[in-house]
Order: structure tokens, then C-alpha cells, then sequence
């Protein structure tokens, strides 16, 4: 799960996603029938889309991006923010990567699929011949450059956020400290072995996405890795269509990345087209950093080459809505929004009062002062739009029938509500009990809004409720992220996914063995004996069909168990300017993909 | 204002009671109908004191006049006031001042914001004009040790920077409040800041006040006559310092009233779904570009309420202390 910084943005919790097996282990390169249909049902109609767009352009220009944060890290060992990819894929290649209006990985310094042995430990990836490093390395990569890159993200002073996760098994891996990893093997200049020391092949296959994957020459970033911490970004190399500008040094700080003001891709000479699926048709992009959001809106849509690259508030959503339409790209898949429930204590322990807050919510109200339908769909259970499963776990109206009457009525249904706070031994309809409810939400709009919707919600089912409103870093760092805080509600708390793979949305966010004291995901500490013995056997499943209807059995018991309540599956909108044909990421919350964005 | 006081109200002990006659030969009034009559001249001042009762008579019966007005209750949530892209409704006939993003009447939490305001203004300037009043009372007769020991003390209070100290306290009090949940956000704390904030202001000045007073011939009688120091200071002191305490706390309340706010828009003050007019205006900024209302509304009553505290407390000045000038 990446992190992401602007206000509007899915606000996530520091940790990472666990991710086994996401799409097999084939190359991918058709998208399937099943995450075609998800995506573009909840497209919206009326506005360009990653999923409906064209990947055709003409050649040249200049795109001038507009944002209103800094990057965090652009070095592609340590990058894991939303902000941060479309510069990071843009200049470095992983082994494999995500077409834009795709989910599912391509080879990309790789040659073909990984090879998985049968016994599930080892993974072999072939890197093609002819990719060159841009200047001043200018030599062909080779094996032992990812080698490096993957070694160097140990490295304490470089120190990559999801290493640990995803490649936990890699022989070695746990005593590395920057220097070589025993399980890394590299026979011939084209060729990589991870040896593992258990069978997580698929994982390991499937996490040579991230960007960790991304050469780097170690002669000579190896003296800026030995600065605590690491300066190599500030003289990074591309293998990428694009380079962050930089002098003869290869320097880039201050000349293609200025903090807190700008950065410049310019074209990697080095770069040779036939090695690279991405078209590469703008000539440069100036970055701009600063300025405010709504302003930044009103600038790119009354603009012509410009484009802005972080989510949308409302405001400028209903200005494009309504005089810009053709300029605003809606992405599905933006991840899912739920009121976390604690499960263990309080009265939520209950499951019927549980129940009884799922029917009384009013999704559509919630959704609605979220953005209204543009760029938010009720949400009916967990695994959102482009995540394999979510068809199999019913769709856009998910599991339905008499034992799922509180999930039938978006608008909120006061009488199965009481219905349930009745089951929950409360003869009256109302929740007589003495507790005080604990909500802690975020103090930045639209969460604050619906942290608001959610308590009248629970006062209207007769709870005494305090709400309190924080920064959202607080509310994940302080709060909803430590089981011994006992907030009962969180009222707004979402997930996005690694990976289109259901495990990544599901497995740390609802199974009881990912509970931890603090950074905790499992919001609500949902520890289910039944799905937990669930989870625990769809994990080791192989094959996307396969995978999908388990875990969507998995997200079916989740409702079932009313064990949170979803209410948002995120669409995420970009704004262009008037001659941009912009080309946004699916698997990236809809952030332009300026190695395909073209001028018209 | 720390001059002429003395000669504006007489000492009790003069017998205040009695009418005589001047050497002009009218009929000498009581101070208060001294008073009365230069404020009722001000017509600025009059106004504002019919202003801030009127808003006071709006906050006791909030319910009453939401009711009579037809509005829903402040925080009765209606999305269906919201247009497609859950833009808040602007100003009409059912909703004057308009809705916020949750559909909720921005006229009638206005209105109840009144509440809060007023509290906040006035318990909280009382509250620290009692307690400034006591220390600087004690400080100024007293002097000496303890003169020093309560003077510093004021000294360390202002150094305090306030803000971030009501800042800090709320962040670390927020959820489960500190000292046994005896401090929590909310109105209570507000107004518990603001008096241990502001107490130190009107103990400097009644300390000042004092230690001159304190050398008057009445007072010398009075220990003459045997009196207690309790007797001194409360009884024969402190009625003459009344009219600048008036003046003083008739200031303090919209300062009062604009920190309420300050704290309320930095998300540290009154704890939602209480409407306060700091918090309106907090959330209002990022949509004011489609939403003015959702501004200009709070905006205009906080604006206005603490205008009229300010408007009435120059008037209170100038009638209790002719000798200011105009």
C-alpha cells in the first residue's frame, strides 16, 4: 500500500500490504474480461478515463505539471508515494511495471515472465540486452545492477519501506545490512536468481514491480549510499525515456530537482525506444511544487499544456464538472473507504449492532458529500473496482438475500436497524446501553464530513457518542492504529492496494494474525476464527481464478460478519489543460503517465 | 482610565447616599445617574448595548427562535440540500443564510452559535476578572514579599504564548482528555484557558490602582477607626475601582470571544457537531469559492458581536471616565 500525501487523498497508515500471488505468473500482457468489466462499470460516464482513453499521441513538447506538495523520495530505492511515481516511472525501469491502463505487469527491463521453480524458491528473471543507463554512467545494465538496487534498499541509510515484505524470503535478506544478499545470484550479465528460503515465489515474482526492482550502477552510486542517509538521489541515474536533468557530474539536485520548487525531466539520450513498451511523446516536463490546490485547478483548466498531478477537492471537481468536463480524467480503483468497527471491544464487540450501524449509514449521503457520484460509487462490500475478485464478490450490488438486509439499502433503513439493535437485546430499537462512544476522525474535509454523518448516524441509534477530530497522520499514527486506544469508531479509514491481487486488500486489513499493538491496519482488530482459518487457505492458492473466488468468499464473510462498513470505492480525478491528452495510471490512483501524455 | 477615578465616585464611607447641593446649586446626582446620563448620549454605545442584548435574548432561546423562524435544528443533517457534486445549497426562502456541506441550516447554527460565543466571552471574562482582581488587589495592598511572589507570578502567566499552549493542551487532551478526564476539549477548556490566561491584565491594572489608592486620607481613617485589612480592601478600596473594572471587562469579552474562535478554527476549540462560529468559518475556507455563504454568514456575526463589545466598552470608558478624551 503506498502512502499519499495530499489532503484529499486516501489517507493510509504507514504500513505495507502483504501481497502473495497477485496475477500469475504469465506476462500478462492481455487484461482479463473480469477486471475489464469491474473497471468500467464504475467509470463515470462522460469523462476521459485510464480504463477508455488511447494510448496514441503526437510526439514533442513541452508539459508543464502544477503541484501542490513536494515529492517525498525520488530515489527509486526508497519512493512509495502516489506524488512520487509518475516521475519515478517515468526515469527508472523496473523488471516489470503496469501499462497505464493496466493492472496487470509487463516485462519491462525483464525479457519475458519470471520463472518460478516448482518447488516455489526460486524466481528467475532474463533483463534485456541494449538498456543503457543515462549519462554520466552511459553503460549497457546488467543483472548485477539490480542485484545492487534490490541489495542496496537494506542498506540501513537507504532503508526501502516494503523490502521486509515482500521479499522476507529471500536467503539472506533478514542479516543484510546494504552489502551482498546470499539468495541473490547472478550467472551471466543478463540473468538474476532470488533463491528462497521459503515457497513464496509468487510473491517474490509479483513484487518485481515496485520500483526497488529499478538498475543502479553500483560503482557509482555505491559513495553516495555510504552518506547517512543515502544522497544518491540527489545524483540519480535514469534507464527510463526520461531523465531528471543533470550536469556533467551527473548532479541532479538544484539543476533537475529543486526541493519544495521544481523538477525537469528532460529525454535520456541513452534511452533506445525498441527496449521500452512506453511511447514517449512529450520532449519535457517542468514540474512546478507550491501554490494551492484550488488555485492550481483553476490554472490547469483555463491552461493549455498543463496538467495537475494530485487529487482533486471537491470545489475544482465541480468546476471542471460543470464547464471543463472533457479536461477532467476520473480513474476507478481509487481503493476502498470504510467505518472501522472495533470487533473486540465495546459494544461493536456485538455483531448485531454492528449490523444495525451498516443499515442505518446512509452510504449515498456519505458518497454524497464525498463528491457525489463523479468520483465516488457506494460501496457494498470490500474488494473494490480492478481488484481481481471483485465480480466474483458480487459486484457493484455485492452479496445480497435476506441475511444481507442491512447491505440492501444504501440509503440507510432505520427499521432493519432496529431490527438488529432488537437482536442485540435492546428491546427498545435503541442502543440503551451506558457506554460512551469513542469516534475519532480527521479534521480535513471530506473525512470531517463524514466523521460527522457517521455520528449523527450512531446518536440516531440512541449511542451517547464523543467525536473528536484530528489530523489524519494522528488519527492512523495516535488512535485508529493502536488496539489499546479502543476507539470504538473510525469513522473513515481506507486501503489501497500494491497489487490488483485481493489478498493485498484483505490480509493485513481483516485477518486477526495481522493485528500489531501500534501501526496497526486491522482497524477494527477483526480476529474471526472462521475467516482467519479462510484467509490462512486462500494465501497459498494458485491461479487468478482461482484466487479471486477465494478471497472473494473471504470478502463475502466479511460482510457477513459486518466486521467494518464499507461505503466508498474511490474514483480519483486529475485535471488537464485544454491541449493535453493526458494518459493517467489505473494501478496509480489516476496520476498522469507522462511517458504516454502526449500535446495535441 | 487609572486617573479621576477616585474623584468620579465618592468613597462610600462619604456618605454616597445623601443629595447636596453644588456650588452652582443643582441637584448633585448619584454616580449612577451620572453615568446613565452621559452614556444614554452615545448613541453608538446605546446601540451596541441593544445589539448585545438582543443577542443575548438570541442564545437563551435559541430552540425558540429556530423554531419561530421554521428553521430545522443546527445540526439535523440533509444531503438532499446538497447539488450532485455534494456542493452545499446557497441562500433561500426555507434556509436565509444558506446550507453547509452536510445540509445542516447555516441561520440556525449561526444562531446557536451565539451560545457558545457568549458563554465563552462572558463566564470567561468574569471568571478572570474575579481572580485578577483578588490578586491584584492583594498584591497592591499588601506589597511588599507578596506583592513580589503574585507580580511574578503575572509575569510568568504573560510570558505563556497562549495560542500554543491551548494548541498543545487540546492535542495532547483530545480523546481521552488529561487529568482524569477533568480536562477535555470543549467549552470548559476554553473558557478555563482564557481565564487563567487573561487574569494576569486585570490584576496589573486593579495592583496599580491599589497602591495608589491605598495612601488616601479615607483609607488612613479606616485603619484608624480600626478596621481589618479584609475591611480595607473590599469595603473601602475596591468600590472605587469598579468603574475600571467595568470599563476593563467590557474589552476582555470580544478578545474573549475572538480566541474562542481562533481555537475553534484551528480544530482545538468547541468539539463538532457543536456549531461555534470559528468552526463554520474553518470549514467554510476550502469552499469558499462555492459556498460564500458558508462564510460571510459566521463571519458577519462574529464581526458584528465583537464589534459591539467593543463599541459598548468605549462607551462605558468615556461615561464612567469623562476625563479620556474622546
Amino acid at each position: 500500500m503506498r502512502s499519499i500525501r495530499t489532503i484529499l487523498a486516501i489517507a493510509v497508515a504507514g504500513s505495507t500490504a502483504l501481497a502473495l500471488a497477485a496475477c500469475g505468473s504469465s506476462s500478462s500482457e492481455t487484461t482479463s474480461s473480469t477486471k475489464a468489466t469491474s473497471a468500467s462499470a464504475i467509470s463515470t460516464p462522460g469523462y476521459p478515463s485510464p480504463t477508455t482513453e488511447s494510448l496514441g499521441g503526437k510526439r514533442g513538447g513541452t508539459l508543464e505539471v502544477l503541484q501542490e506538495s513536494d515529492f517525498e523520495h525520488l530515489d527509486p530505492g526508497i519512493t512509495y508515494a502516489a506524488l512520487d511515481y509518475p516521475v519515478v516511472f517515468a526515469t527508472q525501469r523496473p523488471l516489470y511495471s503496469n501499462k497505464p491502463n493496466s493492472t496487470e505487469p509487463t516485462p519491462d527491463m525483464a525479457a519475458g515472465p519470471p520463472e518460478i521453480a516448482a518447488n516455489n524458491k526460486t524466481v528467475t528473471v532474463h533483463i534485456k540486452e541494449g538498456i543503457h543507463f543515462s549519462p554520466p554512467v552511459n553503460r549497457e545494465v546488467t543483472s548485477e545492477d539490480v542485484a545492487y538496487a534490490i541489495e542496496r534498499g537494506a542498506n540501513p541509510d537507504v532503508a526501502n519501506p516494503y523490502l521486509k515484505t515482500y521479499f522476507n524470503s529471500l536467503e539472506g535478506v533478514e542479516q543484510a545490512d546494504g552489502g551482498p544478499i546470499k539468495g541473490i545470484e547472478t550467472p551471466n550479465k543478463h540473468e538474476i536468481v532470488l533463491h528462497l528460503d521459503e515457497p513464496k515465489g509468487q510473491l517474490v515474482a509479483d513484487a518485481l514491480v515496485l520500483p526497488l526492482t529499478a538498475a543502479v550502477p553500483k560503482e557509482y552510486a555505491e559513495k553516495y549510499d555510504k552518506n547517512k542517509p543515502s544522497n544518491y538521489a540527489a545524483y540519480e541515474v535514469a534507464t527510463g525515456p526520461y531523465m531528471l536533468k543533470n550536469d556533467a557530474e551527473g548532479k541532479v539536485l538544484g539543476i533537475g530537482y529543486v526541493p519544495g520548487k521544481s523538477a525537469t525531466l528532460v529525454r535520456n539520450p541513452n534511452w533506445n525506444p525498441k527496449t521500452d513498451f512506453r511511447p514517449a511523446y512529450l520532449n519535457e516536463i517542468d514540474i512546478k511544487i507550491g501554490g494551492s490546490e484550488p488555485v492550481i485547478d483553476r490554472q490547469v483548466l483555463e491552461g493549455t499544456n498543463v496538467v495537475q498531478n494530485e487529487p482533486v477537492p471537491q470545489s475544482g471537481v465541480r468546476l471542471a464538472a460543470e464547464h471543463y468536463k472533457s479536461q477532467m480524467d476520473i480513474s476507478p480503483g481509487g481503493g476502498n473507504r470504510y467505518v472501522a468497527l472495533d470487533n473486540k471491544v465495546g459494544p461493536f464487540a456485538n455483531i448485531d449492532l454492528r449490523k444495525a450501524v451498516w443499515a442505518a449509514l446512509d452510504r449515498v449521503a456519505l458518497n454524497k458529500e464525498r463528491g457525489g457520484e463523479v468520483v465516488s460509487t457506494v460501496a457494498t462490500h470490500f474488494i473494490y473496482p480492478t481488484i481481481n475478485g471483485f465480480e466474483q464478490a458480487g459486484g457493484l450490488k455485492g452479496p445480497t438475500g435476506p441475511q444481507f438486509d442491512y447491505n440492501e439499502h444504501p440509503e440507510g433503513d432505520m427499521a432493519i436497524a432496529e431490527k438488529y439493535i432488537k437482536l442485540a437485546g435492546y428491546p427498545s430499537g435503541k442502543y440503551t446501553g451506558t457506554q460512551t462512544v469513542q469516534v475519532v476522525g480527521a479534521s480535513s474535509p471530506p473525512e470531517k464530513e463524514d466523521a460527522e454523518v457517521v455520528n449523527q448516524t450512531l446518536k440516531n441509534l440512541g449511542f451517547n457518542t464523543k467525536l473528536t477530530l484530528v489530523e489524519v497522520s494522528t488519527m492512523y499514527a495516535k488512535y485508529c492504529g493502536v488496539p489499546k486506544e479502543e476507539i470504538d469508531v473510525c469513522p473513515n479509514v481506507g486501503w489501497i492496494a500494491d497489487f490488483a491481487d485481493p489478498q493485498t486488500v484483505l490480509d493485513v486489513t481483516f485477518a486477526g494474525k495481522s493485528i500489531e499493538p501500534v501501526g496497526n491496519v486491522n482497524y477494527g482488530q477483526v480476529d474471526n476464527p472462521k475467516i482467519n482459518k479462510a484467509i490462512a487457505a486462500a494465501e497459498v492458492v494458485q491461479g487468478k481464478e482461482a484466487r479471486g473466488k477465494a478471497w472473494a468468499k473471504i470478502d463475502d464473510e466479511l460482510v457477513e460478519d459486518a466486521a467494518a462498513v464499507p461505503f466508498d470505492w474511490e474514483k480519483t480525478p486529475r485535471l488537464e489543460g485544454k491541449d493535453v491528452h493526458g494518459v493517467a495510471m489505473l494501478w496509480n490512483e489516476g496520476a498522469w503517465d507522462y511517458s504516454f501524455t502526449s500535446l495535441k | 482610565m487609572s486617573t479621576g477615578v477616585a474623584e468620579l465616585l465618592p468613597p462610600p464611607s462619604g456618605g454616597g447616599g445623601l443629595e447636596f447641593l453644588d456650588a452652582r446649586g443643582d441637584v448633585a446626582r448619584s454616580p449612577l445617574q451620572l453615568f446613565w446620563q452621559r452614556f444614554r448620549q452615545d448613541r453608538v454605545a446605546l446601540a451596541s448595548l441593544a445589539f448585545i442584548v438582543f443577542l443575548i435574548v438570541i442564545a437563551l432561546a435559541a430552540p425558540l427562535v429556530v423554531g419561530i423562524l421554521g428553521l430545522p435544528g443546527p445540526n439535523v443533517q440533509n444531503l438532499s440540500l446538497t447539488n450532485a457534486f455534494g456542493s452545499p445549497l446557497g441562500p433561500s426562502l426555507a434556509h436565509p443564510f444558506g446550507v453547509d456541506p452536510l445540509g445542516e441550516d447555516v441561520m440556525s447554527r449561526v444562531i446557536y452559535g451565539t451560545r457558545v460565543s457568549l458563554e465563552v466571552g462572558i463566564i470567561g471574562t468574569l471568571i478572570s476578572t474575579v481572580i485578577g482582581v483578588t490578586v491584584g488587589t492583594l498584591a497592591g495592598f499588601y506589597r511588599g514579599a507578596i506583592d513580589m511572589v503574585l507580580s511574578r507570578t503575572m509575569d510568568v502567566v504573560l510570558s505563556l504564548p497562549l495560542l500554543l499552549f491551548g494548541l498543545g493542551l487540546a492535542a495532547a487532551c483530545s480523546v481521552r482528555g488529561c487529568l482524569k478526564g477533568l480536562i477535555e476539549p470543549g467549552l470548559g477548556t476554553i473558557i478555563v484557558i482564557i481565564a487563567f490566561a487573561n487574569w494576569p491584565y486585570v490584576a496589573r491594572i486593579v495592583r496599580g490602582l491599589v497602591l495608589s489608592m491605598r495612601e488616601r486620607e479615607f483609607i488612613e481613617a479606616a485603619r484608624a477607626l480600626g478596621a481589618s485589612d479584609a475591611r480595607i480592601m473590599f469595603r473601602e478600596i475596591l468600590p472605587n475601582l469598579t468603574a475600571p473594572i467595568i470599563v476593563y471587562a467590557s474589552l476582555l469579552v470580544p478578545t474573549n470571544i475572538l480566541f474562542e474562535a481562533g481555537l475553534s478554527y484551528l480544530g482545538v476549540g468547541i468539539r463538532p457537531p457543536t456549531a461555534s462560529w470559528g468552526q463554520m468559518l474553518a470549514a467554510a475556507t476550502p469552499i469558499f469559492n462555492t459556498a460564500w455563504w458558508y462564510m460571510v454568514f459566521p463571519g458577519a456575526a462574529l464581526l458584528l458581536t465583537v464589534l459591539a463589545f467593543n463599541l459598548l466598552g468605549d462607551g462605558l470608558q468615556d461615561a464612567l471616565n469623562p476625563r479620556t478624551a474622546r
